[in-house]
């Protein structure tokens, strides 16, 4: 699908397109709202990258749960999966760590820190768990439910903060601190950089290996360009293949939650996330589903965010605008997308065009869901 | 484009009843195509078709697979706009842009794909797209209803208005289809191979509703690939090779020799098939199965099937008799519901639906071929592939099977049907399969890549390799060479396919495999078990509720 | 419980299932065409603001009704000009445009009002008791003293029913939605139809949104349809694409979200957080249950022209 699409235009090219694109939409939107882009964009861009510090500090740091969640959408989406829970994911997964990082006191850095990030990614699993067993057991769509999930999960994280986990000042709708041992490491002294970041890249770096290299990498790729292929003429279990990889995708939406606590917030709180479970859908689909170019418009989207507070302050363009941009992205992507495949069907030597069968479309679905 | 708004032309309400004989109309040209070309980015489609047909004659449009019949049709319909020539229809230049408009013209068509919606009665698909009743408010449901009961009785079409289309047969589906075309009271009715889905009896039905239609004064061209029902039902018949007409003569003019050089431009080749039987191992082994099927009834009632090693096993039928089904079970892809199948550890397939199930487009070649290779130790070291080794393999394939493409590194959608076809065999015979099981794999290929496929079904029989020097040795893992040899289960609903390969032959009936006895081995008798296994079950849905 | 408390339960259930059945009604229309509109949320997030500045700037909650609907369809125009015209994933697009709504309202929300965004003071849909009707005891009330919006929703229910299943038009509608190529072999556009179906869903959803914002908050608050699109996408696989159904199955959200008020009052010390994800757990439930297994439009969210 997508990311098929852009390797053919070269991804980089398709993104930058898209980019502009995008850009310059917000810009007209901008404009007709009686703001100036010039002064918006320079803000942002002062606010995202204006000082070493503050790249470091501000967008690689927002950066992180982007390209985890981020991560986690682009695997399921190269397998045919809408996931569009990750924001629910990630807040299982913040509970998750926020847990076990307050009860982790007195042990050492090297046995919490894994624990956290174990205990994240198996939440965020669990949390994907139902929205794949209502897929493979009861073929109810997961568009819907990992969507509903999502609020379930908000309201979840909002519950353990008014009730069971509430700091034990029992003040603020917060949990208490983690432990020091729960914390990850600083990368460079004087900035808010830390380790998780890091984990964010090996990640990113171990599933490119592993959806080039390996047979389930493989597996994946067929299943989620054709499930009826994948399992007739590959004789895949895709319904294996579809829950191993939503499950997947949830641990590392999960895992994002727990190093945002464990990095960065050091508690949990009502609201803890600024929607990076849904950023994370353009993240991916900007990155053409590509886990290293993941890494690159995580980055990205980390500045745009890191930026709009900037924007607020010095050109009175409301914070939320971002996320218009981020949307904005999302179409961009699928114009260009189609746009280039209207291109390419001047190229297609078949003269199938002209004999449609829409049926069969279906018919590939539903053996994805019923094959062995 | 698609957000035009346009008044939309009203069919006249009463269909006018065709009294005159036939023979009153003849003579006056109804369609004539000049000089048409069409082409779908760099493959020409059509260039240079010229056709004329007159009232009142069924005229045959003859020409072995891509040579344009349907493209041209799909012009003559309004669904594709030609770069070059003019329609005219009953003496006025047409330039449809939509079917509505070649509706409104008179041109209507039945396609080789039906398009009736599943979940809607018979009465409301005929009626679909007539707004009989003004602004699309009412559906006047009685009186479309007593419509179609007068066209049933005038055509002798039979079918039940209030019937669902999911339960009918192919063949009740077809009737339907015609149905549909002739409540919009088109004077040129365009029929897109409609033989292929049905048994030969019915065929003969067909033709006779279609010689009745003319007979009304109306033009029916009929879209053809097979000599004998050209012969059979045309007046006429125009032979397209190449996306040109090569032929135009009334029927007593031709012969079968005449056609086939000028669909093929040369004699036709045929496989020689062997009288013996085989006496191989056997490899596959199904006893009692039976698979339900998606709306909870079985489509496998009770199959018993033993495929040997170097045997082929042929399965006609009409299709939707459960052949899909037992493909699936066959291979391993579908565990049956009840009875043991008893199969070898990994079969290959090539499966009917080559664009969704047998390759994927988006895929090159090589990883095309790693869909079967990945399960091989051999190409994979733990849970790591070897892409540089499935790579080789794809070559030598390529090589092997004369797949024409750029390289290895190719979209597999990018390649023609036969083409992939070449791949789709490739790739299937490189798992050295103890069975193999072949879906119509010949449908919707050319002449040249049907006698490709039908050549490496054949090979794989028993006996001495035949034409063993023939050039294409130096292969790494070729079946040929290295002597395996699987049992072949061929299933296809072109009667001369099942008949020109197979050692032993069968039909599928209703979810039942019967044997045809030698003496029955001909379309006749093939045609007449087709049948006489599906009166005994009734007619699902055509009879009244 | 008594019968003025059942009576109070039971309208505060129907005031809250209302907009669900608006939005939902609308999706029925879209999906029967065979799309399905993720952003419908965002339909309904723009209905709400416009909702609330029409009746504002018109001094008059019907005008705002009007407005909600207005931009509800534009919403709804933006993801019908990527999943129908550029013909492009509807899951994806559907998805984009609920982000965009929620941002765009809350942009223009503090652009008009300021950062914090002052409190909104808008006229708002009083109920309108019908006569008779209104006096049956319990559900007199509760069914028939409320906004016009919910009359709305009666009405339509058995409108939309009669369009679909007994006009020309339903019968296109739905061959569009059940095999496109059918359709389209029969002369039917089916872009055309898919385009007009999702611009009706979105401008239900935007009247949805506008009866949260008048009828039942009586301000705009940002993000304040709070997954509404998403329970009404719900609502139409409960109710099975049927516009009667959808009534019944608004209604029993309505009654989940009923719940929480209801069990507060009785003093219950249960953490309402709790019960905000209730509704959302229940249409989860309902889902996971045989009712999640009817058959969706067989069309739904398949491009057409195929890809």
């Amino acid at each position: 699908m997508i990311g098929r699409t852009a390797g053919r235009l070269g991804p980089v090219a398709a993104a930058v397109v898209a980019l502009a694109v995008t850009l310059a939409a917000s810009a007209v939107a901008l404009v007709l709202g009686g703001y100036d882009p010039a002064a918006a964009y320079g803000a942002l861009l002062r606010g995202a990258v204006g000082s070493p510090s503050q790249f470091l500090s501000i967008s690689l740091v927002r950066a992180t749960p982007l390209i985890l969640t981020g991560l986690a959408v682009a695997l399921a989406f190269r397998s045919g999966i809408w996931n569009i829970g990750a924001e629910g994911q990630l807040y299982a997964g913040a509970i998750a760590g926020a847990w076990v990082g307050i009860h982790g006191s007195g042990l050492p850095p090297a046995v919490v820190l894994p624990a956290v990030a174990l205990a994240a990614g198996v939440a965020g699993c669990l949390w994907a768990l139902i929205p794949t067993l209502l897929k493979v057991r009861m073929g109810v769509g997961e568009v819907i439910t990992t969507l509903l999930m999502n609020f379930v999960g908000i309201h979840l994280a909002a519950y353990t903060v008014h009730g069971p986990m509430q700091e034990a000042r029992g003040v603020f709708p917060q949990t208490d601190l983690i432990a020091e041992a729960a914390r990850l490491p600083r990368l460079i002294p004087g900035t808010r950089l830390h380790a998780g970041f890091i984990l964010a890249l090996g990640l990113a770096l171990l599933i490119w290996l592993v959806m080039r290299f390996s047979v389930y990498g493989f597996q994946v790729r067929a299943v989620g360009a054709s499930p009826a292929a994948a399992a007739v003429a590959g004789r895949i279990r895709t319904r294996r293949v579809v829950v191993v990889t939503f499950l997947l995708s949830g641990a590392l939406a999960g895992i994002g939650g727990g190093v945002e606590v464990s990095g960065v917030t050091y508690a949990l709180y009502e609201n803890f996330s600024p929607g990076y479970g849904y950023t994370a859908i353009a993240v991916a689909l900007l990155a053409g589903l590509h886990p290293l170019g993941v890494v690159a418009t995580g980055i990205f989207f980390g500045a745009l965010e890191g930026g709009a507070g900037a924007m607020q302050r010095e050109a009175g363009i409301p914070a939320v605008w971002v996320n218009v941009i981020e949307a904005l992205v999302i179409l961009a992507v699928l114009a260009v997308d189609r746009a280039v495949r209207r291109l390419q069907v001047g190229r297609k030597p078949d003269g199938d065009a002209d004999s449609p069968e829409p049926a069969r479309a279906r018919g590939a679905r539903t053996l994805s869901l019923e094959g062995t | 484009m698609c957000l035009r708004f346009r008044p939309i032309p009203r069919v006249q309400d009463d269909l006018p009843v065709k009294a005159e004989g036939s023979g009153s109309h003849r003579g006056r040209s109804s369609v004539q195509l000049v000089d048409i070309a069409k082409r779908f980015g760099p493959l020409v489609a059509l260039d240079g078709v010229h056709l004329t047909a007159v009232e009142g004659e069924v005229h045959a449009v003859l020409g072995e697979n891509g040579a344009g019949k349907t493209t041209l049709m799909n012009v003559l319909a309004g669904m594709l706009r030609p770069e070059r020539g003019r329609i005219v229809i009953e003496g006025s230049e047409a330039h449809f842009h939509t079917p509505r408009e070649a509706g409104a013209a008179g041109v209507g068509m039945v396609h080789q794909h039906f398009t009736l919606v599943p979940d809607m009665t018979v009465l409301e698909n005929v009626a679909l797209g007539v707004r009989s009743a003004g602004r699309g408010f009412r559906f006047p449901r009685d009186r479309i209803r007593r419509r179609i009961t007068d066209l049933i009785h005038r055509t002798g079409l039979a079918a039940d208005p209030e019937a669902f289309v999911r339960d009918l047969t192919v063949g009740g589906r077809q009737r339907v289809e015609i149905l549909k075309l002739l409540f919009r009271d088109p004077r040129i009715l365009v029929m897109d191979e409609p033989t292929a889905v049905l048994a030969p009896q019915e065929v003969s039905q067909l033709f006779e509703i279609l010689r009745s239609l003319a007979a009304e004064g109306r033009t029916v061209l009929l879209i053809a690939h097979k000599l004998d029902e050209v012969l059979a039902v045309a007046d006429r018949v125009t032979v397209l090779r190449d996306g040109a007409t090569v032929l135009t003569a009334p029927r007593q003019e031709v012969d079968p020799g005449v056609l086939a050089r000028a669909m093929v431009g040369r004699p036709l080749a045929t496989v020689e098939r062997s009288e013996e039987e085989v006496e191989g191992d056997s490899v596959a082994q199904l006893s009692g199965v039976w698979v339900a099927g998606a709306r909870g009834e079985a489509s496998l009632r009770g199959v018993d099937l033993v495929v040997r090693r170097g045997g082929i096993v042929g399965v006609g039928g009409v299709e939707g008799n459960g052949q899909r089904e037992l493909a699936l079970v066959l291979s391993g892809r579908l565990s049956p519901d009840r009875g043991t199948a008893s199969l070898p550890d990994d079969s290959g397939l090539i499966p009917q639906d080559r664009c969704h199930e047998g390759v994927i487009p988006e895929f090159s070649l090589t990883e095309n071929m790693a869909l079967a290779l990945h399960r091989r130790p051999r190409f994979r070291i733990g849970p790591l592939l070897r892409w540089a080794l499935i790579r080789d393999e794809t070559r030598v394939a390529m090589l092997r099977f004369g797949v024409r493409a750029r390289g290895a590194s190719t979209l597999a959608g990018t390649l023609s049907g036969g083409n992939q076809q070449k791949l789709i065999v490739s790739r299937e015979l490189s798992r050295r399969p103890d069975l193999l099981v072949a879906e119509n794999p010949t449908r919707g290929l050319d002449i040249a890549a049907t006698e490709f496929v039908h050549r490496e079904i054949f090979e794989l029989r028993a006996g001495p390799i035949p034409n063993a020097g023939r050039g294409r040795a130096g292969l790494l893992e070729s079946t040929r060479v290295s002597g395996h040899r699987p049992g072949v289960v061929l299933i296809s609903t072109d009667l001369d396919d099942v008949l020109a390969l197979s050692d032993r032959i069968f039909v599928m009936v209703r979810g039942k495999l019967v044997e045809v006895p030698p003496e029955m081995r001909n379309r006749e008798g093939m045609g007449s078990l087709m049948l006489a296994g599906g009166a005994s079950e009734g007619r699902r849905g055509e009879s009244a509720p | 419980m008594d019968a003025a408390t059942a009576s109070a339960f039971l309208e505060a259930s129907v005031r809250l299932g209302v907009p669900l059945a608006l939005a939902a009604l609308g999706e029925v229309v879209t999906e029967r065409s065979g799309v399905i509109n993720i952003g419908l949320e965002g339909s309904i997030i723009a209905g709400a603001l416009g909702g609330a500045l029409g009746a504002l700037a018109w001094s008059s909650p019907l005008g705002g009704v009007g407005a909600g609907a207005m931009a509800g369809a534009a919403v709804a125009a933006v993801f019908a000009l990527f999943a129908v015209v550029l013909n492009a994933d509807q899951i994806i697009a559907g998805t984009a445009v609920t982000l965009g709504g929620l941002g765009a309202t809350g942009a223009v929300y503090q652009g008009v009002f300021g950062a914090t965004g002052t409190a909104l003071t808008i006229p708002t849909l009083g109920s309108v008791p019908i006569p008779v009707l209104s006096s049956v005891p319990v559900v007199g009330p509760a069914l028939f003293d409320q906004a016009v919006t919910a009359y709305l929703a009666y009405g339509l229910a058995l409108v939309l029913w009669i369009f679909l299943f007994r006009t020309e038009l339903g019968l296109e509608l739905r061959a569009v939605g059940e095999s496109p190529a059918a359709a389209e072999a029969s002369s039917i556009r089916v872009r055309w139809t898919r385009f007009w179906a999702t611009l009706f869903g979105g401008a239900l959803g935007g009247v949805a949104g506008a009866h949260l914002a008048l009828a039942y908050a009586g301000t705009f608050a940002q993000g304040m349809s709070a997954g509404r699109g998403f329970i009404a996408i719900a609502v139409v696989v409960l109710a099975r694409w049927n516009p009667g159904g959808v009534l019944l199955a608004a209604l029993f959200f309505g009654v989940a979200s009923a719940l929480q008020f209801f069990l507060q009052a009785l003093g219950l010390d249960l953490p309402y957080q709790l019960f905000l994800a209730l509704p959302y757990v229940l249409t989860l439930a309902a889902l996971a249950g045989w009712l999640g297994r009817s058959r969706a439009p067989s069309a739904l969210a398949l491009p057409w022209p195929p890809h």
